[in-house]
C-alpha cells in the first residue's frame, strides 16, 4: 500500500492545496511541504524490505484489455531517486514561500507543484511501462504550466520550447512502448526484458536506439539539449531546481531503467550492443565538454547552471555507458561505474537543486543576472555564499562534498571498463580532464558572484524561508559526501547487468 | 606499556577538523571566546600528537591501529589510520607549526575582518593535513589531499575583495588541480588492478611481485606529477609565488607545514611502492635538483620580499626531491635526508614567514625596493631573519648545515656528476639569495620610506612565537641521532662526518655564492642596476618573467581553452543549436503559413470555384433549359391543341367513324393475337 498511498496522497491534495492557497500562499507552501514529508516518510517505510529483499512491488488489477497490472514497483535506485525528489520538492516548496512572494495566483502554482509530484516520483516507482509513461507525461505539463505561467522574460517561449523538445523525445517513448508491447505482448518491464530475449534482435535494436534517443532529450545530451539553457534559465527557481534536480535526470533513470535494464539485455550477445554503448559514451564525454566549455565563458547566472547541468549529464551518460554485461564469458563494463552513476544522480540533484536556488536567491536579490554586473557578495549575503560553496564545490567534485565520490566511482568503473574494452581508458582520461574545467567553471562563477568588489550596494541575506531550504540542502551535501552510505547501500542492494 | 593516548591517531586530526566547524558558534559568544577556543583545540591536538611520540621511539618500525571504519561500501573502502614514523613525524609537524602560527595570529591578525573566517578555515587546514599523513590508504589520504588545497584556496582568497587575491587563489585550485587528477588517475589504476587503497596491502602486493610493472610505472609516474603540483615543483611551481597574496600567517603555515609537503610526503610515503620503477626514482632527482637551481635563480631576482621566501620554498623543497630521488631504498640515508630537511625547512621558512610578516604588517609594503635600514629600528627582526639566512644557507651549527650536509652526501653516493654539480650550484644560490636579502632589507641607512613610515617592534606575541622557531632553527641539528633513532633508519650519526672534506667544499661553495652579493650589495663595487641593464640583461629578462612558464600557460590557456569555449559559446552555441530549434520552428511556421496561404485557399477557393460555376451552370441550365422546356411545353400545347382541334374534327359523333374504328381496332388486336400467338 505504501507506493499506492504515495500517489495517491499528492492526488488528493492537489484540489485542497489549490482551496488552501485561496487563503493563504504560505499554508499552501506548507501544506505541499507535508505531503511531501509525508510521502517521504511513506516510502522510507520500504527501504528496510528494498534492503532485504532487493525490491518492493505492489500489484493492482487495471485496463485488463491491454493484459496491464497497475504495478508499482520500488528498488535500491527507484527509491533513492524517488527519496531524493522528495526532498528537492521539500525544499523547492519551503523555498518558494519567500521567493514567490510578489507573484500572483499562486495557489495554482502549489496546486501544480503537487500534481507535478505525482509525475516525478510515478516515473521512478512504476514498472508498468503504460503507468511509466503516463507520469512521464504527467512530468511535462505542470511543468509547462509553471515555467510559462511563473517564469521570467518571455516563460512561454521558453515553456514552449521545452515542452515541444521532450514532447518530441516523448513520441519516440511511445513508439518504442508500442513496439515492446507487440513484441511481447506485455508492458511490464521485468516480464518484457525476459519475453524480449526471444524476439528478433534486428528489432529490438531499433527499440532501443527509439527508447535511448527519447529518453536522451529529456536528459538533455548534446546535440539535443537546447532546450535546457532556455527553459533552466527562465524558470522560477525552485522549477529550476526540479528541473535539473529530477527531470534531467529522470531521462537519466529511464535509459538506465528502460534502455538498458530491460531492453539491452536482450541484444547484449551482438555486436550492436558495444557500438551502443560506445555511442552512450561519445556523446557522454562530448555533452561533459561541451557544457564545462559553454559555462565557462556564459555570463548569465542561472544558465551557467543550466551549462553546468549539460556537462553533468554527460558525466552521468558516460556512467551509464558502463553497464555491465558479459559475453562468452568475457565481463564489458563495471558495476562500480553504475552504481556510481546512480549515486552521482542522487548527489547531482542534492547539489545542483541547490545552486538553483543559491542562484534564484541572488537574482531576487540583487535584481540582476549578469555575473560581470555583481561581485562581493559574500560579504552581504555570508549563508548564500557558504550554501554557494558547498555546492559548487560539490559539482567540481571536491572531496569531502557529494559529487566528489560518484564520480570517482564513475571514473573507477571507466578504468575497470578499459580490462576488456581499451577505448574507455581513454575516455576516462577525458573526463578525468573535464572535472578541471569543472573546477575551472565553478570558480569563475564564484569569484564573479561573491568575491571582489561590491558592485551593488544595496544587498540584503535572503529571505528566512529561502536560508532555511539552501542551508538544508547544503549541509545534505556535506553529509551526502562524507558519509555515502545509505544512499550506496541502496543502490549496491540492486544486481545490475 | 603504551604511552598514546586513546584513539589519538584518530583524534588529532578529527579534533581540528570538527573543531572548526565550531569556530562560527563561539564567534557567536564573542571575538575572545573564538580565540581561545581555537588555540585550545590547537594545543589538544598539539599533545595528541605529541603522545604518539614515544611509542613510535621505542616502538618496531610501524604500529598500526587495526581499527577501521567502514566507510565507502566498497571493497577496501573502509578508513583507518596508519601510525609509522613518517606520519607521526608529519602529524607533530603540523600540529606543532599549527599551534604556533595560530599564536602568531592573534597578534598578526588582530582587527582584521573575517577572522571567523579565518581561523575556522586554520583549523580545517591544520586537520585535514593531518588526516592526510594519518590516512593508512590512499582514498582517504586523497580525500584530505583535496580538502587540504580547497583551505589554500580560500586562504589564499582571504583577503577576497583583492582582485590579485583571487586570482592567485584560483591559480592555486586550478594548478594542483593538474596533479590532482593525475594523482587520482594513479589510485585509481592501483584500485582497479589491486582491489585495494590500503598502502599496507599495496606494498605487500608489489614486495610479493604481484604488480605488473606498466601498471605500477603508469601509477608512479601520475603519482609523481601529483606531487609535483602539491610540491610546486618544476612546471608546475608558479602557483606558489601568486599563493603569497594570503596573510602571511596562512604563508608561513602553507610553507611550512601544509599543502607543499604533501607532495614530499607522498613520494615519500610511496617510496616504498614505486622504488622498484625504472627511471623513477632518477625522475624525482632531476625534478628537485632543476627546482632547486631555477627556484633558487629566481629567488635572487625577485624584488617581493616575499617572494624570496616564496621561490626559496619552491628551491628548498627540490633539496628534498633530490634527496627522495637520490636514495637507493626506501628507508635509506637519502630518504632521512629529505624529511630531516624537511623539518628544518619548516623552521628556518616558518620563521622567515613570521618574521617577514612583521616587517610586512609595519611597513605596509611587500617591495623590498623601498626597504633599507630596519636593523635599527626592528632589531629582534633583524636578529631572526639573521637566523633564518643562517640556517637557511646551512652555515654551522645551525640546523640547515646539518640536513643540507646529510642531502649533499647522499647525492654524492648516486656518482652523478652532474647532479652534484647543480645541488651545490643551488646551494651557493641559496647563501646568495639569503645575503641579499638581508643586505637590502637591513643593512645601509634607512629608506626614505622607511622613515616616512614609523617603524616598531612587531607585538610581543608576534616576537614570542617566532623565537620558539628560532630557538629550534639553532638546536634542531643536534637533535639528528635522536631523529635517525625515531624514524628507524639504518644510519650512524657521528659528528666526525661533518667535518669532512664535503662538508669545506659545502663552505667553500656558499662563500663563492656569497661573494658576488658582498661586492654587489655590500662593497657596491659593482651596481645591481648596472648589471642588470648590461651584461646581464637577457638573463635579468628571463628572470624577471619567472622562465616564462606562466607566460606559456597563459597563453596556452587563452588559446586552448577560453578562445575555443567562446567560439563554441558564440558560434554552436548561441548563434547555432540555441537557435536552431527556432529555425526549425520558424521553419515549420512558414511551411504551415504557406499551407494555410497557398493550399488551404487553394482549396477554399475551389470549393468556391466549383459552387460558381455550377451555379453558373445552373443559371445557364435554368435559363435555357427552363426556356427550352417551356418552348417544348408551347410547341407541345401548341400541337396538342393543333392535334386535339382535329381529332375534335374526328369525334364528330358520325357513327361509320366509330364502326371504321372498331374495325380497325379489331384486326389491329386480331393482328397482334396473330402475332403473339405460337403455332
Amino acid at each position: 500500500m505504501a507506493l499506492l498511498l504515495t500517489l495517491l496522497l499528492p492526488s488528493v491534495s492537489v484540489p485542497i492545496i489549490y482551496m488552501l492557497g485561496k487563503k493563504s500562499d504560505k499554508i499552501a507552501a506548507l501544506a505541499v511541504a507535508l505531503v511531501s514529508i509525508a510521502d517521504l516518510s511513506l516510502l522510507l517505510t520500504t527501504v528496510s524490505t528494498v534492503l532485504t529483499y532487493g525490491k518492493h512491488v505492489e500489484s493492482y488489477y487495471w485496463i485488463p484489455m491491454l493484459g496491464s497490472e497497475f504495478t508499482l514497483f520500488v528498488d535500491g535506485v527507484s527509491l533513492s531517486m524517488a527519496i531524493v525528489t522528495l526532498i528537492l520538492i521539500v525544499a523547492a516548496a519551503i523555498y518558494s514561500i519567500n521567493y514567490m512572494e510578489e507573484k500572483t495566483a499562486l495557489s495554482g502554482y502549489y496546486a501544480l507543484l503537487s500534481l507535478l509530484t505525482i509525475g516525478l516520483v510515478g516515473v521512478f516507482i512504476t514498472s508498468n511501462l503504460l503507468v511509466f509513461y503516463f507520469c512521464w507525461e504527467l512530468m511535462l505539463v505542470p511543468t509547462y504550466f509553471i515555467i510559462g505561467g511563473w517564469g521570467y522574460k518571455e516563460p512561454y517561449r521558453a515553456a514552449f520550447k521545452f515542452f515541444i523538445f521532450t514532447h518530441a523525445g516523448a513520441v519516440f517513448v511511445l513508439l518504442s512502448i508500442g513496439a515492446v508491447y507487440m513484441l511481447t505482448g506485455n508492458l511490464d518491464m521485468f516480464q518484457a526484458q525476459t519475453l524480449l530475449m526471444t524476439a528478433s534482435p534486428d528489432v529490438v535494436k531499433w527499440v532501443l536506439a527509439s527508447f535511448t534517443l527519447g529518453f536522451a532529450v529529456k536528459m538533455a545530451i548534446v546535440p539535443v539539449h537546447m532546450w535546457l539553457p532556455d527553459a533552466h534559465s527562465e524558470a522560477p527557481a525552485p522549477m529550476s531546481a526540479l528541473l535539473s534536480g529530477v527531470i534531467i535526470e529522470a531521462g537519466a533513470y529511464a535509459i538506465f531503467r528502460v534502455s538498458l535494464s530491460t531492453v539491452f539485455p536482450s541484444i547484449a550477445a551482438s555486436a550492436f550492443a558495444t557500438q551502443f554503448l560506445h555511442v552512450l559514451m561519445v556523446f557522454g564525454v562530448l555533452s561533459a565538454f561541451y557544457g564545462a566549455f559553454t559555462s565557462l565563458v556564459e555570463n548569465d547566472i542561472k544558465r551557467i547552471v543550466a551549462y553546468s547541468s549539460i556537462s553533468h549529464m554527460g558525466y552521468v551518460l558516460f556512467g551509464l555507458s558502463l553497464f555491465p554485461f558479459s559475453v562468452n564469458g568475457v565481463a564489458y563494463g563495471s558495476v562500480e561505474g553504475v552504481v556510481g552513476t546512480v549515486l552521482h544522480l542522487v548527489n547531482h540533484a542534492v547539489s545542483k537543486g541547490l545552486l538553483f536556488l543559491v542562484a534564484g536567491s541572488i537574482m531576487r536579490q540583487t535584481g540582476v543576472r549578469d555575473i560581470r554586473k555583481m561581485g562581493g557578495l559574500a560579504g552581504k549575503m555570508p549563508l548564500t555564499t557558504i550554501s554557494s560553496a558547498l555546492a559548487v564545490f560539490s559539482i567540481a567534485g571536491v572531496p569531502p562534498l557529494a559529487c566528489f565520490i560518484s564520480e570517482f566511482l564513475i571514473f573507477v568503473g571507466g578504468v575497470q571498463a578499459s580490462g576488456s574494452d581499451s577505448f574507455y581508458f581513454w575516455s576516462t582520461f577525458l573526463m578525468l580532464v573535464a572535472t578541471v574545467f569543472s573546477l575551472a567553471y565553478v570558480l569563475r562563477f564564484f569569484l564573479k558572484v561573491f568575491l571582489q568588489s561590491l558592485k551593488i550596494k544595496e544587498v540584503k541575506e535572503a529571505s528566512v524561508f529561502m536560508t532555511i531550504a539552501m542551508i538544508a540542502l547544503a549541509v545534505l551535501v556535506l553529509i551526502l559526501g562524507v558519509w555515502p552510505r545509505f544512499f550506496m547501500d541502496l543502490i549496491n542492494s540492486v544486481s545490475f547487468g | 606499556m603504551t604511552w598514546l593516548l586513546p584513539c589519538s591517531p584518530w583524534l588529532v586530526w578529527i579534533i581540528p577538523s570538527l573543531a572548526s566547524l565550531f569556530v562560527p558558534l563561539a564567534a557567536k559568544i564573542n571575538g575572545k571566546i573564538r580565540d581561545y577556543f581555537v588555540i585550545s583545540a590547537s594545543l589538544l591536538t598539539v599533545v595528541f600528537a605529541v603522545s604518539m611520540v614515544p611509542d613510535v621511539y621505542f616502538g618496531t618500525t610501524q604500529i598500526v591501529t587495526d581499527v577501521t571504519v567502514p566507510w565507502v561500501p566498497v571493497p577496501g573502502g573502509q578508513a583507518g589510520v596508519l601510525v609509522d614514523p613518517l606520519s607521526t613525524l608529519f602529524a607533530n609537524l603540523i600540529a606543532f607549526l599549527g599551534f604556533i602560527v595560530l599564536v602568531y595570529s592573534l597578534g598578526y591578525m588582530a582587527h582584521k575582518e573575517g577572522l571567523t573566517r579565518y581561523y575556522f578555515l586554520m583549523l580545517l587546514f591544520i586537520g585535514a593535513m593531518i588526516g592526510l599523513v594519518m590516512a593508512d590508504n590512499f582514498l582517504l589520504m586523497f580525500v584530505f589531499w583535496e580538502v587540504v588545497g580547497l583551505c589554500s584556496y580560500a586562504l589564499v582568497s582571504f583577503w577576497y575583495k583583492r582582485p590579485e587575491a583571487c586570482n592567485a587563489g584560483i591559480k592555486v585550485f586550478l594548478m594542483t588541480r593538474v596533479g590532482d587528477i593525475c594523482l587520482l588517475a594513479a589510485i585509481i589504476i592501483l584500485y582497479v588492478n589491486l582491489h585495494t587503497f590500503s598502502f599496507r596491502t599495496i606494498i605487500n602486493l608489489v614486495q610479493e611481485g604481484k604488480v605488473a610493472l606498466p601498471i605500477l610505472s603508469l601509477a608512479s609516474f601520475l603519482t609523481l606529477i601529483g606531487a609535483i603540483a602539491k610540491s610546486a615543483q618544476l612546471p608546475l611551481h608558479t602557483w606558489l609565488y601568486g599563493a603569497m597574496e594570503a596573510p602571511t600567517s596562512v604563508s608561513c603555515l602553507l610553507h611550512g607545514a601544509t599543502m607543499v609537503k604533501g607532495g614530499v610526503y607522498l613520494i615519500a610515503r610511496t617510496l616504498i611502492i614505486f622504488y622498484t620503477v625504472p627511471m623513477w626514482l632518477t625522475t624525482v632527482a632531476w625534478i628537485g635538483v632543476i627546482t632547486a637551481v631555477i627556484g633558487a635563480t629566481l629567488a635572487l631576482e625577485t624584488p617581493d620580499i616575499k617572494g624570496v621566501p616564496a621561490y626559496s620554498t619552491i628551491s628548498q623543497i627540490g633539496f628534498m626531491f633530490a634527496a627522495l630521488g637520490a636514495s637507493s631504498s626506501p628507508q635509506s640515508p637519502g630518504w632521512f635526508a629529505s624529511l630531516f630537511h624537511l623539518l628544518s625547512h619548516a623552521c628556518f621558512q616558518g620563521l622567515g614567514f613570521l618574521a617577514i610578516g612583521s616587517i610586512v604588517h609595519q611597513l605596509g609594503t611587500r617591495d623590498m625596493r623601498k626597504m633599507g635600514g630596519l636593523r635599527r629600528s626592528m632589531p629582534i627582526t633583524f636578529a631572526l631573519c639573521l637566523v633564518v639566512i643562517l640556517a637557511r644557507s646551512g652555515i654551522p651549527p645551525f640546523c640547515g648545515f646539518f640536513s643540507k650536509g646529510l642531502i649533499a652526501s647522499t647525492i654524492w653516493s648516486t656518482g652523478d656528476c652532474v647532479l652534484v654539480f647543480l645541488i651545490y650550484a643551488a646551494a651557493a644560490l641559496t647563501f646568495a639569495y639569503s645575503l641579499r636579502f638581508l643586505v637590502i632589507t637591513f643593512a645601509g641607512e634607512e629608506s626614505d620610506y622607511v622613515r616616512k613610515v614609523h617603524v616598531h617592534e612587531a607585538p610581543a606575541l608576534m616576537i614570542a612565537s617566532s623565537s620558539v622557531l628560532a630557538v629550534l632553527c639553532v638546536i634542531l641539528g643536534f637533535f639528528e641521532p635522536f631523529l635517525i633513532r625515531f624514524m628507524h633508519v639504518p644510519l650512524e650519526f657521528n659528528m666526525g662526518s661533518f667535518m669532512s672534506l664535503e662538508s669545506l667544499m659545502f663552505l667553500v661553495v656558499l662563500f663563492i655564492g656569497g661573494f658576488p652579493i658582498y661586492l654587489v650589495y655590500i662593497r657596491k663595487s659593482l651596481s645591481a642596476d648596472k648589471l642588470r641593464k648590461g651584461i646581464l640583461s637577457p638573463i635579468g629578462k628571463v628572470l624577471e618573467n619567472g622562465y616564462y612558464f606562466d607566460f606559456v600557460y597563459d597563453s596556452f590557456l587563452v588559446t586552448s581553452v577560453i578562445k575555443p569555449s567562446r567560439g563554441l559559446h558564440q558560434y554552436v552555441e548561441v548563434a547555432g543549436l540555441e537557435r536552431l530549434p527556432y529555425l526549425i520552428a520558424g521553419g515549420a511556421m512558414h511551411l504551415a503559413q504557406g499551407v494555410y496561404n497557398y493550399v488551404d485557399g487553394f482549396l477554399d477557393r475551389m470549393c468556391y470555384l466549383v459552387a460558381d460555376h455550377t451555379m453558373i451552370v445552373a443559371k445557364g441550365t435554368h435559363k435555357h433549359l427552363e426556356t427550352f422546356l417551356d418552348e417544348l411545353c408551347y410547341i407541345f400545347a401548341g400541337k396538342a391543341m393543333f392535334h386535339g382541334s382535329r381529332i375534335k374534327k374526328m369525334h364528330t359523333g358520325a357513327l361509320p367513324h366509330f364502326v371504321v374504328a372498331a374495325v380497325l381496332g379489331f384486326f389491329i388486336l386480331c393482328i397482334l393475337l396473330l402475332l403473339t400467338m405460337s403455332w
